[in-house]
C-alpha cells in the first residue's frame, strides 16, 4: 500500500474504534465531542476548499451551516424525519444559497469580498432570529434523531458516530480528490494568478461560483450532522463570531492542505475544551495562540510539518 | 406625533452615525495608508468606555473620565502598534484578521479579569440627564445633544486636519498611493503611527461618549465593529470623507429602519408577518444598503485609492 | 480580408484620451508590430484588444467575428491569445504544471471532479509538445520563478499558444534581456509566422525591424502612420517624434 494511505488509514481505525474504547476508560461523554470535532472537521475543510485551495476569504461560512441546519428544521418540524432527505436537502439548500450568494459577493475582491460575504450571512443569522416558528433566538429542540432505516439506531450514539464517521470520511476523501482534479487546478489557477487564468481563456467567475456552492453545500450537510447530533440548533451557530473561528481554525490546520480543515478544528476544539476545564478566561490564551501563529506560522501548522513538494502531475 | 417621532429618530441616527464615523475614520485611514485591516478597533471603543465608566463612577467628573479612557487607550494602542501591528503592515489580509481577532480575545478576557463579566454602569453627568426643549413638543435628552455636539466638532477638526494642513495632505497622499507618497518624500511610516493613535483617541472618545447610553459590556467591542466596518466598505477605503458620509447613512438608516420599518410593516402586512419581518428588515437594512452599494460603486463611495 | 481589424477603438480615462479612434489590422501570417513612444497608449491598446479594458466605442473583428462583445476570457476561445508585459507565469508551479494549466483550458470542460488530472495522457503529451516548442522541454520539472528570465517569458509564450490562436499578442517579449536571450526570442517569434497573425509591441527596434512585416507607430493615442519597416523609417514625422529617443530603442 501507498504510504501516503497509512497515516490516514491508522487515523480512520482509531476513530471507529473509539466508541468501543472509550466506555473502558469511562470517557463515554467524549463520544459525543469527537462526533462534534468530525463534524467542524468537515466544515473547516469545506471553508479551505475555498480559502485555502480558492484563495476566497470568506467570513460567512457558518452561515451555510446554518442553512443546512435549519434546513433539518424545517424538514422534521413539518413530520419529516427521514436521513435520506433531511441530509441531501440541507446540503442542496445550502448549496443553492450559497449559489446566489456568491453571484452577488463573487463580483467583488479584497476587503469587499470580506465584508459581503460577512453581510450576507448577518441576514442569514437575523433571519433565522426571526423565525418565530423555529424558536427564534431560543432556538429549536428537535423531536428525535433522524431515520435511517435498514436497522440502523441513530439514536445510539455509538452508532450515530459510526455513521458521521463514515460520511465525514467520505467527504473528506472526495474533497481530496477534487483538488487534484481538472477542478482543483483551475481553482488554484486562478487563486494564484487570477489574470493569468482569464488570459489563458478560463471562466473564472463560473469556477469560482461552483466551488463557492460545493463548499456551502457541504456546510450544509455539516449543519444537519450537527443539529441531528444534538439535537438543538440556534441561530448562534451562526453569528459571525462562529465565521471568524472556521477561518482561524483552516488557517492554523493549514491553508490548501487536504488536512488543513481537520488538523485546524481539532487544534482549535482541543484547546478549547482542555483550556475550559483551567480557567473561565481561556480567550486570552486562544487569542495568544492565533497572535503566534499569524506572526510565525500563517501557512498553518500543517505547512510546518511538511515541505511543499513539487508535484508532478 | 409621528413628525416628532421622526426628528427624534432622525437625531438618534445622525448622534449615532457621528460616533460611527469617530471610529470609521481610524479605520479608514489606518487601512488606507498601511493596508491593514484591524479588526481590534472594537476593542478600543470598549476600552474607552469602560475607563471612562469607572473614571467617572470614581472621581464624579465627566470631562476627567473622558480624558484618562482616550489617554489610556492611547498608550495601549501605542503598545499594541509596537508589540503587534508593525508585524502585520507587511502581512497579508488573512493574517492580519487572525492576529487582531486574538486580540479581541484577549482584550475581551483582559476587561473581563479586571471589571467581570457582567455589564459596567456608566452614569450619565447629572448634568446633563435631563431633556432639553429643543422646539416645542420636542424634548430631546440633553446628554444626546451633547453626544451630537462633540460629534460634529471633532468631524470639523478632522475635516480641517486632513483637507486643511500639510500633515493632512501627507496622510491624504499615503492614502491614496502609499509608494507614490514615499518617493515624493513623506515619512509614511511616522505619519501612520500618528494616524493610528489618533484613530485609537477617537475610537475611545466614542467609546466614553457612548457609555452612558448602550451597554458597557464585554464584546462591545465586536458588536460596533461590524458597523463600523460596514461604513469603512461604503464609504471607501482611505477617505475620511467617505466614512463620514457613510457613517451618517448607516447611522441614519440604521436608526431610522428600526424605528419605522417594523411601523411601517405593520401598517401593510398582516401582524403575524409584520411582527417577524420587521426586526428582521431593521437588523439588515444597513447590510442590504452596503449590497447595493456595492453593486454600483464596487469601490465604495468614495474610495481615495487610485 | 484582414485576419484581424480594428475600426475606430476609443477609450477614456476621465479627461484623458488614451486611445483615439485607432485603425489597425493584421493579416494572416504577418507580423505586425506597434511601436511608439512612452505613454503612447501601447499597453492600453493591448488591453483593450485582450479585453481586460472595454472600449467606449470602435469594434474589433477577428476573422468574420466581431469580437467585440466579449469578455476577455471569451476572446481567447474566439482565437485571440496574449503574453504580459510583466511575466505571468504561475511561478510556484512547475514548467509542466503551468502548461497543463493552459492546455487544459482549451481541452473540454474544467468542471470535473473525481479523475486526477495527472492521469490525462492527452494533457501531458500537449503539454510536453508546448514545452518542446518553446525550447523547455529539459526544463520540464523546474518550478517556473527559478528559470532565468529569458526562459520565464518564453515560458509565457508558450502558454499564450496553448490555445491554438489565430492572433498572437506579444506585449514587449524581449523585455529585459541579453542579447542571447534577444536572439533566441526572436527566432521563437519567428517561427511561429506560419501559423498565426501576430501583433507585437516593442522597443527593440532591432527585433522590430527583423521581424516585422508593418509597423504601426502610435503616438498620443493615436496612430500617426501605417506601414512597411523602410516606409516607417524614412517618414520625417516618425523621425521628429523619435528623435532623442531613437537611441533607447536600441537594444
Amino acid at each position: 500500500m501507498k504510504a501516503r494511505f497509512v497515516l490516514p488509514l491508522v487515523l480512520l481505525v482509531a476513530l471507529a474504534a473509539f466508541p468501543l474504547v472509550a466506555p473502558l476508560f469511562g470517557m463515554e461523554f467524549y463520544i459525543g465531542f469527537v462526533r462534534r470535532v468530525l463534524i467542524m472537521a468537515l466544515a473547516a475543510a469545506s471553508l479551505n476548499f475555498i480559502l485555502g485551495f480558492g484563495g476566497m476569504v470568506a467570513l460567512g461560512h457558518a452561515g451555510f451551516i446554518g442553512v443546512g441546519a435549519y434546513t433539518v428544521v424545517a424538514f422534521a418540524d413539518a413530520g419529516v424525519m427521514s436521513a435520506w432527505v433531511l441530509w441531501p436537502m440541507a446540503a442542496l439548500v445550502a448549496g443553492l444559497v450559497a449559489a446566489l450568494i456568491g453571484t452577488v459577493a463573487l463580483r467583488t475582491r479584497g476587503v469587499y469580498f470580506i465584508m459581503t460575504t460577512l453581510a450576507f450571512a448577518q441576514m442569514l443569522y437575523f433571519i433565522a432570529v426571526s423565525l418565530r416558528k423555529y424558536g427564534g433566538d431560543d432556538g429549536y429542540t428537535l423531536p428525535a434523531r433522524p431515520e435511517l432505516g435498514l436497522g440502523i439506531d441513530l439514536a445510539n450514539e455509538s452508532t450515530f458516530y459510526w455513521v458521521v464517521l463514515v460520511l465525514v470520511a467520505l467527504a473528506l476523501g472526495w474533497m481530496h480528490r477534487a483538488t487534484r482534479s481538472r477542478f482543483g487546478h483551475a481553482l488554484m489557477g486562478i487563486r494564484d494568478n487570477e489574470t493569468r487564468m482569464r488570459a489563458l481563456g478560463y471562466a473564472v467567475f463560473r469556477i469560482q461560483l461552483v466551488a463557492f456552492a460545493i463548499a456551502g453545500a457541504v456546510a450544509g450537510l455539516a449543519g444537519a450532522l450537527l443539529a441531528g447530533g444534538n439535537g438543538f440548533i440556534s441561530p448562534g451557530a451562526m453569528h459571525w463570531t462562529q465565521s471568524a473561528t472556521l477561518v482561524v481554525m483552516v488557517v492554523i490546520g493549514g491553508l490548501g492542505r487536504s488536512w488543513g480543515g481537520p488538523v485546524g478544528a481539532a487544534v482549535w476544539l482541543l484547546l478549547e475544551e482542555v483550556l475550559k476545564q483551567y480557567s473561565e478566561y481561556w480567550h486570552l490564551p486562544l487569542g495568544l495562540l492565533l497572535i503566534a501563529v499569524a506572526l510565525w506560522a500563517p501557512k498553518g501548522l500543517a505547512a510546518l510539518s511538511r515541505k511543499k513538494k513539487a508535484v508532478a502531475a | 406625533m409621528t413628525g416628532i417621532l421622526f426628528l427624534e429618530q432622525l437625531l438618534n441616527g445622525l448622534g449615532f452615525g457621528l460616533m460611527l464615523f469617530l471610529l470609521a475614520a481610524g479605520l479608514t485611514l489606518v487601512f488606507g495608508i498601511m493596508d491593514v485591516l484591524n479588526l481590534a478597533h472594537g476593542s478600543l471603543f470598549m476600552s474607552g468606555a469602560y475607563v471612562a465608566a469607572q473614571a467617572h463612577q470614581q472621581s464624579g467628573s465627566f470631562v476627567a473620565a473622558i480624558a484618562l479612557a482616550v489617554l489610556v487607550t492611547v498608550v495601549v494602542a501605542a503598545l499594541l502598534e509596537v508589540l503587534l501591528m508593525r508585524q502585520l503592515y507587511k502581512r497579508d489580509h488573512l493574517a492580519q484578521v487572525l492576529a487582531t481577532f486574538g486580540v479581541i480575545l484577549v482584550a475581551d478576557d483582559i476587561v473581563k479579569m479586571i471589571w467581570g463579566p457582567s455589564p459596567v454602569m456608566a452614569p450619565t453627568p447629572a448634568a446633563l440627564s435631563g431633556p432639553i426643549e429643543i422646539i416645542d413638543g420636542l424634548p430631546y435628552p440633553a446628554y444626546r445633544l451633547v453626544i451630537l455636539g462633540a460629534g460634529v466638532l471633532v468631524a470639523l477638526a478632522l475635516y480641517l486636519l486632513v483637507n486643511h494642513t500639510r500633515v493632512g495632505m501627507r496622510v491624504r497622499a499615503g492614502a491614496s498611493d502609499r509608494p507614490m507618497a514615499e518617493l515624493m518624500g513623506v515619512h509614511v511610516g511616522r505619519i501612520f503611527n500618528g494616524v493610528f493613535l489618533l484613530g485609537a483617541a477617537l475610537a475611545a472618545l466614542a467609546g466614553a461618549l457612548m457609555g452612558p447610553i448602550v451597554a458597557v459590556q464585554v464584546g462591545m467591542g465586536e458588536q460596533i465593529l461590524i458597523p463600523a466596518l460596514v461604513v469603512l466598505v461604503i464609504g471607501g477605503i482611505g477617505s475620511v470623507r467617505g466614512a463620514f458620509v457613510a457613517a451618517l447613512l448607516v447611522g441614519l438608516v440604521d436608526t431610522i429602519g428600526r424605528a419605522f420599518l417594523p411601523m411601517l410593516l405593520r401598517a401593510t402586512l398582516p401582524p403575524a408577518t409584520a411582527a417577524d419581518l420587521g426586526p428582521l428588515f431593521a437588523e439588515v437594512a444597513m447590510y442590504a444598503l452596503m449590497v447595493v452599494v456595492l453593486i454600483f460603486r464596487p469601490s465604495g463611495l468614495f474610495s481615495a485609492r487610485a | 480580408m484582414s485576419l484581424f481589424r480594428i475600426e475606430g477603438l476609443v477609450k477614456r480615462f476621465g479627461g484623458l484620451l488614451a486611445t483615439d479612434h485607432v485603425n489597425l489590422t493584421v493579416d494572416a501570417g504577418e507580423i505586425h508590430a506597434l511601436i511608439g513612444p512612452n505613454g503612447a497608449g501601447k499597453t492600453t491598446l493591448v488591453n483593450l484588444i485582450s479585453g481586460l479594458l472595454k472600449a467606449d466605442a470602435g469594434r474589433i473583428w477577428l476573422g468574420n467575428h466581431d469580437i467585440t462583445p466579449l469578455k476577455d476570457h471569451q476572446r481567447v476561445g474566439a482565437g485571440l491569445s496574449r503574453c504580459f508585459q510583466v511575466t505571468r507565469v504561475f511561478a510556484k508551479e512547475t514548467v509542466h504544471d503551468n502548461l497543463m494549466l493552459a492546455v487544459q483550458a482549451h481541452a473540454g470542460s474544467s468542471l470535473r471532479f473525481m479523475a486526477p488530472r495527472a492521469n490525462e495522457a492527452e494533457l501531458v503529451a500537449k503539454a510536453e509538445a508546448l514545452a518542446e516548442r518553446v525550447g523547455l522541454a529539459s526544463e520540464r520539472h523546474r518550478i517556473a520563478g527559478t528559470l532565468p528570465h529569458g526562459a520565464q517569458r518564453a515560458l509565457d509564450v508558450a502558454l499564450a499558444l496553448a490555445a491554438n490562436p489565430k492572433l498572437l499578442l506579444l506585449d514587449e517579449p524581449m523585455a529585459g534581456m541579453g542579447p542571447d536571450e534577444s536572439a533566441r526570442m526572436v527566432a521563437l517569434i519567428e517561427s511561429l509566422r506560419s501559423e498565426m497573425a501576430i501583433l507585437l509591441i516593442e522597443h527593440d527596434m532591432d527585433a522590430v525591424f527583423r521581424l516585422a512585416n508593418r509597423l504601426t507607430v502610435l503616438v498620443q493615442g493615436k496612430v500617426l502612420m501605417t506601414g512597411t519597416a523602410d516606409e516607417v523609417r524614412g517618414h520625417p514625422d516618425v523621425q521628429a517624434v523619435y528623435l532623442g529617443t531613437e537611441a533607447e530603442g536600441h537594444s
